[in-house]
């Protein structure tokens, strides 16, 4: 398996789409939409915690080619907080209850779309990034809130 | 940090804002997405966390520090 490409993340877009799924990118991959440059390993998607909506991510997960287990998908279906994927044609982190964002409604009222890409605002990204306190994190935030404030003053 | 307060930016950082801006998004996956093997964190094709707590606490738990997940 390679990294991830363009390509697909249309083609998550597209059968996010097909199924009906609610989601935003988030995390650094939603960062990378915006515009913000830096080395991430994963697509990192907020998806409404539902089971309606948690059965239509294993549907399309699994159009897509990730192996899903019956106990895996219904690990997605439950909504459990934090779901990593490595067994599919790329890596997904799928987080359905993120630091630092208090509901996927709210996170969902401040989104923008970028290229038809569902993203969270990145207002949203960095608080999350700032409630998890991770080290990885905290080394990556200055550089972060600097893109902010860059997007704020670029003419 | 406030979402409001100014930040200094050095002119070489603004400029590399400027120039991954410039590039197409499907460029700038193509130079972001770098696969690199995890150690614990990837030997496992599925890991599921009830919630984020536990997932945070597992990371800091099992994974080496230089991962960075740990928290500050």
């Amino acid at each position: 398996m390679g990294a991830f490409e363009y390509r697909q993340a249309e083609d998550i877009r597209d059968a996010f789409v097909r199924h009906g799924v609610r989601y935003l990118f988030t995390g650094m991959s939603g960062a990378l939409m915006h515009g913000f440059a830096e080395a991430l390993p994963a697509v990192e998607v907020f998806a409404e915690p539902c089971p309606a909506n948690g059965r239509a991510i294993v549907q399309a997960l699994s159009e897509l080619g990730f192996a899903l287990s019956e106990g895996e998908a219904e690990a997605i279906v439950r909504g459990k907080d934090f779901v990593r994927l490595r067994n599919g044609p790329f890596d997904v982190d799928l987080v359905f209850a993120p630091d630092g964002i208090e509901t996927f409604a709210e996170a969902w009222g401040r989104h923008v779309e970028v290229e038809g890409f569902p993203v969270c605002h990145l207002d949203d990204i960095i608080a999350s990034k700032e409630a998890t306190r991770r080290r990885k994190d905290e080394e990556s935030l200055p550089r972060l809130r600097a893109f902010r404030e860059y997007l704020r003053r670029r003419p | 940090m406030a979402a409001d307060e100014e930040i200094e930016i050095p002119r070489d950082l603004w400029e590399d804002f400027e120039a991954a801006r410039r590039r197409p998004l499907a460029t700038r996956i193509r130079y972001s997405f770098i696969k690199t093997y995890k150690p614990v964190l990837d030997d496992a094709p599925f890991r599921a966390f009830d919630t984020m707590e536990e997932y945070r606490r597992w990371c800091e738990e099992n994974l080496p520090e230089w991962l960075g997940y740990g928290r500050v």
